[in-house]
């Protein structure tokens, strides 16, 4: 060997991971990206977060209280939780965190997180200098007031936006790891907070190998450099053939929707039974298994099945028969007959559309893949492939007929998947980008959103989510599973479907 | 607009933004404000990290020129070399062979030819790591794979030109008096075939030093081609226009030291104002 260059020049004890790009920052305000969240999520903390079970529990806060009228959180925050300068977090604390998010001067893309809370407007159009909703009640305990009741509320207080930090020094987190080193487009270097209360940190750190290309960081995987990566495509079949590899690859299923997308708002895409034509017309339990390697979960709805709290009806399974619909089957398999007989009853043959995707290689083959089932259904689809922010720009704008598309949880609610992409106030960029408009729909995920009680709440989303089924603005894919391998010293490595929730905890090395 | 102030701003945000970036001023007066900050050697900051534009470039810049240099080291002497080769020995098998290995060089799209020489050096042989920035262990790699189309283009470039030259009377006359072939190739031919030589390499440098996107994506190579690609793909404004403008200015730059290095290795291009 000419030069050694593993592992002997890695850090003795810290793990090794990768990410493919440069975070943009790690200010919490301002993380947008899952580079700077995965690493923030370690760093700091917030009064929530999740356990493996998507639950919320205790973070910061070790219990919280909310009135019968759904409007006030009462946090009781633990004593003895520092800042890595020293000082202890008190409620203050969280209250100038979260009006930082909302002062205009951080120029957060954060700021709806805390939107629902009271006197939020008020104070980002600096008419008060303060948030009313946030109330400072004594040291250890702090209130949130909301305008109106809003359920997914917690949920969204486990986002990087919500954790807390000093005012003093702003990137000083509480969390079970220390920034030590960030050296821009090449690595950063995480080293155990030592005086963490929180729990167990088995590594003395961590290290984030910044490496754009998904090639490269498989070689650097296959020589030991690195200690888990995300398997790309391209290498997914190769590892799991491979005998050395094939036990030590874990799947981690996404809560994401990948989906096709009607525009609802223009001809031929606002014919609703048009849309369910072509939900029937393409094959996508095939394409799942054949084209995408089974790398992901048959889709039924916009809801991914991991927050899916309900069933999706099936023929007869209608509780009451009154109405006409209430019978109606849900479940939409491939049936290419029904498609083509429904085109036929709605006169739409012949039909000419525009599907726009993003250039990337794979998607394109999808969209020839889809353009042919559509074809033999009798809707001649053109593809028209663009750069990724013109492809954002022109389906925020409602330019395409059709376009290909996936939504990622932002918080572990099915009223993520609802209320962003379906209700009629988030045309465009905010989620809507189907522009889909339904006025029943639109009320019952309100409703869903004031609703106090969890039962409430699931049957409003779930009545909801059968109303858009039924109107198909989407034709919803599949929940896409990702792969990791990790090295064989590697132990107890744990997925989570949201980026954030993993702080760093569960891994250890053994050599 | 959207990607800084998040899918979700309110449109109050938005427009807080565009009066803060000077965006809702018309374009001459944009323009006027850029060029007033390009004035003070001011690139701006980038709307993402906030970073300024001028340090991050000269921090990246001093990587993409070793890489560069590395990569002329590398390709000067091999492509030369074999067109030398291939000129002396013109139409027999060795220089069927170069005329071969040149046109697969050139033909060869580098992001292929980086990861075979990835998959080979590295993960077979072991011998340098894949990727990263730092010392010379990490630029192997990179440079090979930048140098391999530049010294298929020399090889072809220095074959014709050495070849033409091995017709010329005054080869003849040299070896007529007698000199040594050793003499004539260095003395006679590289000196008379170095022009253009020196115009390819003068050329491929100044597009290493452009950025080699492609190649320092792949190899991870911190420098001045992945920092213009993030700029593009983020359409971070002030990044792509700060890369373009020194990009522009070295290559001019390296033009004309080229052009200056004509004047002194060839005499008939030397310039003199009393002549005209």
């Amino acid at each position: 060997m000419l030069f050694s260059c593993s592992p002997s020049n890695r850090l003795d004890g810290y793990v090794y991971y990768r990410l493919n790009a440069n975070p943009t920052t790690l200010d919490p305000a301002l993380i947008t990206d899952v580079s700077g969240a995965s690493i923030a999520a370690k760093l700091f903390n917030g009064l929530v977060k999740l356990n493996d079970d998507l639950e919320i529990v205790p973070d910061i806060a070790e219990k919280w209280e909310v009135s019968k009228d759904g409007l006030r959180y009462r946090f009781y925050i633990k004593k003895g939780v520092s800042f890595i300068n020293g000082r202890e977090v008190k409620a203050q604390d969280f209250k100038y965190a979260f009006e930082r998010v909302l002062n205009p001067k951080t120029k957060s893309p954060n700021t709806w997180v805390f939107d629902k809370v009271e006197g939020a407007k008020e104070f980002q159009k600096r008419i008060t200098r303060e948030v009313k909703g946030f109330k400072v009640i004594d040291g250890y305990t702090f209130e949130i007031k909301l305008k109106r009741p809003f359920s997914p509320f917690l949920s969204m207080l486990t986002m990087t936006p919500a954790y807390v930090i000093p005012k003093e020094d702003i990137d000083k987190g509480t969390g079970p790891f220390i920034l030590k080193k960030w050296l821009h487009n090449r690595e950063l270097i995480l080293e155990r907070n030592e005086k963490y209360l929180g729990g167990n940190v088995k590594v003395k750190g961590i290290v984030y190998k910044i490496i754009p290309e998904d090639l490269t960081a498989v070689t650097e995987f296959e020589l030991g450099n690195l200690d888990v990566i995300s398997l790309p495509a391209s290498a997914y079949s190769k590892f799991k053939k491979d005998k050395h590899w094939s036990s030590r690859i874990i799947s981690m299923k996404g809560l994401n929707t990948y989906y096709l997308g009607m525009n609802s708002s223009r001809p031929p895409f606002d014919n609703a039974n048009l849309r369910k034509a072509v939900s029937y017309a393409i094959d996508r339990k095939k394409i799942l298994e054949t084209f995408y390697e089974n790398r992901g979960r048959p889709a039924q709805g916009p809801v991914p099945d991991l927050l899916r709290k309900w069933k999706i009806r099936e023929r007869g399974q209608g509780s009451r028969v009154n109405g006409q619909g209430e019978n109606e089957n849900l479940v939409i398999n491939y049936d290419s007959l029904k498609a083509k007989e429904i085109i036929k009853r709605e006169g739409m043959s012949g039909i000419k559309a525009k599907m726009y995707v993003t250039a990337d290689q794979d998607v394109v083959d999808l969209a020839e893949i889809i353009q042919s089932y559509l074809l033999s259904a009798g809707i001649a689809v053109d593809i028209k492939q663009l750069e990724w922010s013109a492809y954002k720009d022109a389906i925020n704008k409602g330019e395409a007929d059709m376009f290909w598309l996936s939504w990622w949880a932002d918080y572990p609610d099915a009223e993520n998947f609802l209320f962003p992409l379906f209700h009629s106030s988030n045309f465009g960029s905010a989620g809507n980008r189907t522009r889909y408009a339904n006025k029943e729909a639109d009320f019952l995920i309100e409703q869903g959103q004031n609703a106090l009680n969890e039962k409430d709440r699931n049957r409003f989303y779930r009545k909801a989510e059968e109303i858009i089924i039924k109107e198909s603005p989407w034709v919803s894919f599949w929940h896409r599973t990702d792969f990791l391998v990790t090295q064989p010293w590697i132990r107890g490595y744990k997925v989570y479907p949201i980026y954030t929730m993993d702080k760093g905890m569960d891994v250890r090395i053994e050599r | 607009m959207l990607s800084l102030a998040g899918e979700r701003a309110h449109p109050e945000i938005i427009e807080n933004i565009k009066k803060e970036m000077g965006i809702d001023k018309g374009f001459i007066r944009q323009y006027a404000g850029y060029l007033k900050l390009l004035m003070h050697g001011n690139f701006g900051t980038s709307y993402y990290t906030n970073r300024d534009v001028l340090k991050d470039i000269a921090a990246k810049f001093p990587n993409t020129l070793a890489l560069a240099f590395v990569a002329t080291l590398i390709a000067v002497p091999a492509g030369v070399t074999l067109g030398f080769i291939a000129a002396y020995r013109k139409d027999g098998l060795i220089d069927k062979c170069v005329n071969a290995v040149s046109l697969a060089g050139l033909s060869i799209p580098v992001f292929w030819s980086a990861i075979m020489i990835m998959l080979l050096l590295s993960l077979k042989l072991k011998l340098f790591p894949p990727s990263g920035t730092g010392d010379i262990r990490f630029l192997v790699l990179p440079a090979l794979a930048l140098a391999i189309p530049a010294a298929a283009t020399l090889a072809r470039i220095t074959r014709t030109t050495v070849a033409d030259i091995l017709k010329m009377p005054y080869i003849n006359t040299a070896k007529a008096k007698g000199l040594s072939s050793l003499s004539i190739s260095s003395v006679h031919v590289l000196k008379n075939a170095i022009i253009p030589i020196v115009t390819i390499i003068g050329l491929d440098f100044g597009s290493y030093l452009n950025g080699a996107v492609v190649t320092e994506t792949i190899f991870g190579w911190d420098g001045l081609g992945r920092f213009t690609m993030e700029g593009i793909i983020k359409r971070d404004y002030p990044v792509i226009l700060g890369c373009i403008i020194t990009g522009t200015a070295v290559f001019v730059l390296v033009n004309l030291i080229t052009d200056i290095a004509y004047h002194y290795l060839d005499p008939r291009i030397r310039l003199h104002a009393k002549d005209r």
